[in-house]
Order: C-alpha cells, then structure tokens, then sequence
C-alpha cells in the first residue's frame, strides 16, 4: 500500500468512523470549536481596539497652553519654538478669542459661561501635530519639559496618556486571548483524546486482527489519527464560521457606534483564520496521538491492545 | 524452517506455557501438535507469530531471530504466516468478506482483486456463497472455515492452525483436512494443533505431542491419506498405513484411538 492509498484509506475509514460515532464527535468538535471561537472573539476585540487606538493616536494632538497673561508675542515664539522640532508636522497658534469663539461654536449652551471675564477664561494654545511614526517616548518627553520650562507656558497636555492606557488593555486582551484559548484548546485536546480512545477501545478487537495479520502501526493508527484531525479542522471551521456570524451580527446592531467600532469595524484577516482552523486540526491530531500513546516496545503486549486497557 | 532452543514460557501469573522445548520444522512440513489440553499448543503456536515471546530460548522463523525482531518488521513476519486462531476472531460488524480480506487490503490490493482472491479463497472453504454474510449469521463450522479462509487468503508460508476442525462434524472436518493437506502440498509449512487423535491417528505425518509445556514426543508416523481434493471424505488411497494404538496419550476429545479408515463417527466437536 502506498502513501497516497494509505491515506485515502485513512479519510475513507475516519469518515465511516465520525459517521458512526457522530454523537461523540460532534461534542468533540463543539469542544474544539469553543474554545477556537472564544479565543478568536478576544482576538477580534483586541484587534479592532488596537487598530481604533492606532487611529486616534494619529489624530491625536499635542495641546501646549500658555499662562492667561501672556501676549501674541509669546503665542508666536512658542509657536516657533515647537515648530522648530524636526518630528512636528505643523505647530498652529490658537488666539484666546479663537479659543472662545470654538468654545461658543461647539457648546453654544454654555455659551454665558465665558461672559463677564476680567481676562479670556480660555487661554491662548499651540496645537501641535506630531508626524507620529517619527516621534519615540523619550524625544516627546524631553520635548515637553523643555516647552514647559518656558515662561510663557502653563501646561502640556498629551492624549498619549490615556491612549497608552488603552494600548494596555488591548494587551491585556491579546493576553487573555492566548491564556483563556489556549486552557480551553487543551480541555478540546483531552475531549478529543477521550472520544478516539473510545472508538478505539470499540474497535480493539479489529485492531488486534489486524495486527496478527501483519498491518503496521502507522495502518492502524492513521485512520484515528484523520478521525482527531477532521474533528480538529471541523471544528476550526465551526469557530471560524461562528466568528463571522457574529461579527456581522454586532455589526448590525452596533453599526457605527463606538462598541462597533470597538469589536465590528474589522474582521479578522484570512491568515489568522487559517491559523485558527489550522489549530482546531493540530489540536486533533494532538488528541489522538495522545490517546493512542506510545508504542510499546513489547508488540506481544500491543498485540492485546493499546495499553489503556491494560 | 522454524527452529526452536531451549525454549520456555512462564506468563505473567506463573503458569507454564511451554518449557525447554527445542525441535526444528523444515521448510514444507506438514505438522500436527497435540497434546492434553492446557499443555501448551497455542502457546507455541503464539510465539511463532510471535504474539507471544518466549521467557527463555530463541525461536528462529526463516533465519530470522524473532526475539531479535524489531517492533517494526513484526507486520512483515506476520504477513507470511496464515494463523486459524483457536476462538476465531472474526469481527462482528464486517461481513465475511472484509474478515477475510484484511491482509489482502493492508497489501494495497485494488478492491476487484480483493473480491476476486476472497470468492475463490471461500470456494475452496466451500463457503462462496455466504461472501456477504455477517458472521453471526453463520454456524459455527461456517466461522471456522472463515476463520480457515482468512488464514489461506494470501497464500502464507506458513500456516498455523489452532483447533481449525475442533466446530466442525467428521465429514467436514475431513474436508478441512483434506484443504490443509492440498496447502502443505503446495509447499507451504503447516502446523494443526487438534485434541483430535483419531485425525492423527489417520493422516500421519509429524506428530509433536506435549506434555504440561514439554516435548513429550516427537514422532513420524507414514503419512496416511493424501489430499484428494474432489474426493471429499471419501477415499484414503495413500496406503494402508496402520498407525497402532497409541496407548501413551490420553485424548479428551476423540474417542480413542482408531485405525486409519475414513468416514468412522469419531466424533470431535
Ligand atoms: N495469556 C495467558 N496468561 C496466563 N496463562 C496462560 C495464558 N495463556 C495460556 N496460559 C496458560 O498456559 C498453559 C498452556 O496454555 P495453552 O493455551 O497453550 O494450552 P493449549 O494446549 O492450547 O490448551 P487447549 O487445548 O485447551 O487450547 C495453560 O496452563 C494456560 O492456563
Ligand atoms: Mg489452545
């Protein structure tokens, strides 16, 4: 028999073999693709968190404000001295009357508020948009502290703060992604384990004819071997297939809102996919090779069986 | 050639399976084992397929030490050898054929072959028609002789039979011997374990007999009847050999002793 009759073989009998034990398979299967499923929503939100963080982080601006007694001549030089930063893409002045006229614009309720000032309530800023890609942690705090050591200066305020916060927590996700699916993916690994061994313990009788009349191991192993391995990729799919529906489904119902954005906005990508369908049939083919365990060095004792019952 | 030194089986729990025992079996012989039961001939029937291994000694099959066999050319000794095992092992949910056809498929054999090899191997059981047969359905002569047709299917070199007529009526058992004889003739080592020394008694040929694990003798008797395939029971033209009573062994099957004449009620079973 050769490789290609082998393994035709090996589908054709783990078909029959799902076929037949089709309840047991299935839970083996939901086990896998539970687990596969529940890793991939944590990826999905990480994902989308991550890429929105990306997003505001490159919206995101700088805001130098200067002390309420300071004049046009220092918005300028300020402004100047920022711009002169070779990673800042532009350094605009805000006026205190610009400020107030914004202020009116975007809260027009509010607009009483600012009346009856000795001085503009709101002072005059620099906006500051850095070319982010060029700017690391350290240059952007050095920059900071020197900016706030000018005179003219009150304070600097960063959105990288909370964005770094929010970078946390899609690590944190990422982690429990990994952490979570992965203590799921082994329970799936043991189901899968206990399902082959059983169709395996149901079938010992056909496995000891067929060592005593000459198959080898691998014969007689591949067709459970495929049996873990298609109940592996279904399951993968399943998750995969699960994943989709419910992405859409938030979608939907979230639409553009911000937990859309922040869990719908973005599917995950075909090679991620793939890698997780890949994973359901590793952990199959795991769950079988671990309940078939190892040769025994004595075949006269294999001849009874694979050990387990022993 | 199978050659046997010295060699003894103690199971796990301490019974004796065999003990000291040293012989050689040229290629080509016909052999018959026997023995009170409980003496020890699947014991040596196991450690030539090497199912079992023994405690003390070496078994040499073809030149080959089996104690020195690697785990994996077991398969391909294996596949040499047609074993008739004692309590069958048939599989209940295959049909006769797929029983039988499991060597045949391990070869890579393509499915018309398969049948073809298993129709004609079953004619010769006389079993062709039950090819579609769960095994449950038959009698227990028929597993047998599917047990028998499973061994034979790709011609082994050797054949080991365990109680292959131990199920069935003198008349086919009479059969069955007469298709073991034919395979011997065509060059393959046969060796038939059987409580039966009326069979014996009336074929001839080598006769081993054990004794609580050990070689108690080791005889030639003349052969007695040669095959005659379409003959069925009837005839036994090979001479008049006249094996004598053999007072030394018990028998808990046949009836005792008798002479070499066919179609006698020496009942087994
Ligand atoms: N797997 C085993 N474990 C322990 N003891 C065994 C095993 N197989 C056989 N024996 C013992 O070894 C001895 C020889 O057994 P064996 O089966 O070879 O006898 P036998 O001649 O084939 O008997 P029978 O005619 O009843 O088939 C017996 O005492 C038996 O109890
Ligand atoms: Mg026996």
């Amino acid at each position: 028999m050769n490789l290609a009759q082998a393994l035709a073989y090996f589908l054709r009998e783990a078909v029959v073999g799902l076929a037949r034990g089709w309840k047991t398979s299935l839970l083996a299967v939901m086990t896998i693709g539970f687990s596969l499923f529940l890793s991939g929503i944590f990826l999905l939100v990480s994902i989308n968190l991550g890429s929105m963080v990306d997003a505001w982080r490159n919206e995101s601006r700088i805001m130098v404000y200067l002390e309420a007694d300071s004049d046009a001549a220092d918005l300028a030089r300020v402004a100047d001295l920022i711009e002169s930063m070779p990673w800042v893409r532009a350094a605009r002045p805000v006026q205190a009357e610009e400020a107030r006229e914004r202020f009116i614009a975007a809260y027009p309720s509010m607009a009483d508020l600012l009346e009856g000032w000795d001085q503009d309530p709101l002072p005059a800023s620099v906006a500051v948009e850095p070319d982010w890609p060029a700017v690391n942690a350290t240059t952007l705090a050095n920059a900071t502290t020197t900016w706030r050591e000018d005179p003219a200066v009150s304070s600097v305020d960063d959105d990288r703060d909370w964005l770094a916060q929010l970078e946390v927590v899609t690590t944190m996700l990422r982690g429990l992604a990994t952490v979570v699916g992965g203590a799921l993916l082994i329970t799936a690994v043991f189901t899968i384990a206990s399902v082959i061994r059983l169709a395996a313990h149901q079938h010992r009788d056909e496995i000891t004819v067929l060592r005593l009349v000459g198959a080898t191991e691998f014969y007689i192993r591949g067709p459970f071997y495929a049996e873990g391995t298609i109940q592996g990729t279904l399951g993968g799919l399943g998750a995969v297939g699960a994943l989709a529906a419910s992405f859409i489904a938030l979608q939907r119902r979230f639409g553009d809102g911000l937990l859309g954005s922040l869990v719908a906005s973005q599917f995950l990508n075909p090679t991620l996919l793939v890698a997780l369908v890949a994973l359901g049939a590793a952990a199959g083919l795991a769950g079988a090779i671990l309940s078939l365990g190892r040769e025994k060095a004595d075949s006269a004792r294999a001849a009874a069986g694979w050990g387990s019952e022993e | 050639m199978i050659e046997l030194y010295h060699v003894s089986k103690r199971y796990p729990g301490g019974q004796i399976g065999l003990s000291d025992v040293s012989l050689s079996i040229p290629r080509g012989q016909m052999v018959f084992l026997t023995g009170a039961s409980g003496s020890g001939k699947s014991t040596f029937l196991k450690m030539i397929y090497r199912e079992e291994v023994p405690t003390e000694g070496q078994i040499l099959v073809n030149g080959r030490n089996l104690a020195a066999l690697p785990a994996k050319k077991i398969p391909y000794l294996r596949r040499t050898i047609g074993v008739v095992f004692q309590e069958f092992r048939l599989i209940a949910r295959k049909t006769v054929f797929e029983n039988i056809s499991y060597l045949p498929r391990i070869l890579g054999m393509d499915s018309a072959r398969q049948r073809k090899l298993a129709y004609d191997t079953l004619r010769r059981v006389g079993l062709a028609h039950r090819i579609n047969a769960f095994p449950l359905s038959l009698s227990g002569g028929e597993r047998q002789r599917v047990a028998i047709a499973r061994a034979l299917i790709n011609e082994p070199e050797i054949l080991l039979a365990d109680e292959p007529t131990g199920n069935l009526d003198p008349e086919l058992s009479e059969e069955i011997l007469h298709l073991l004889l034919e395979v011997n003739l065509r060059g393959t080592t046969v060796i038939l374990a059987t409580h039966d020394r009326a069979l014996i008694d009336r074929v001839g040929h080598r006769v081993l007999t054990l004794d609580q694990g050990k070689l108690a003798e080791d005889r030639e008797l003349p052969p007695g009847i040669v095959p005659n395939m379409r003959a069925g029971a009837a005839s036994a033209p090979g001479g008049d050999a006249a094996p004598e009573p053999d007072a030394a062994l018990e028998s808990d099957a046949a009836p005792g002793p008798t002479t070499a004449l066919p179609a006698e009620a020496g009942g087994t079973s």
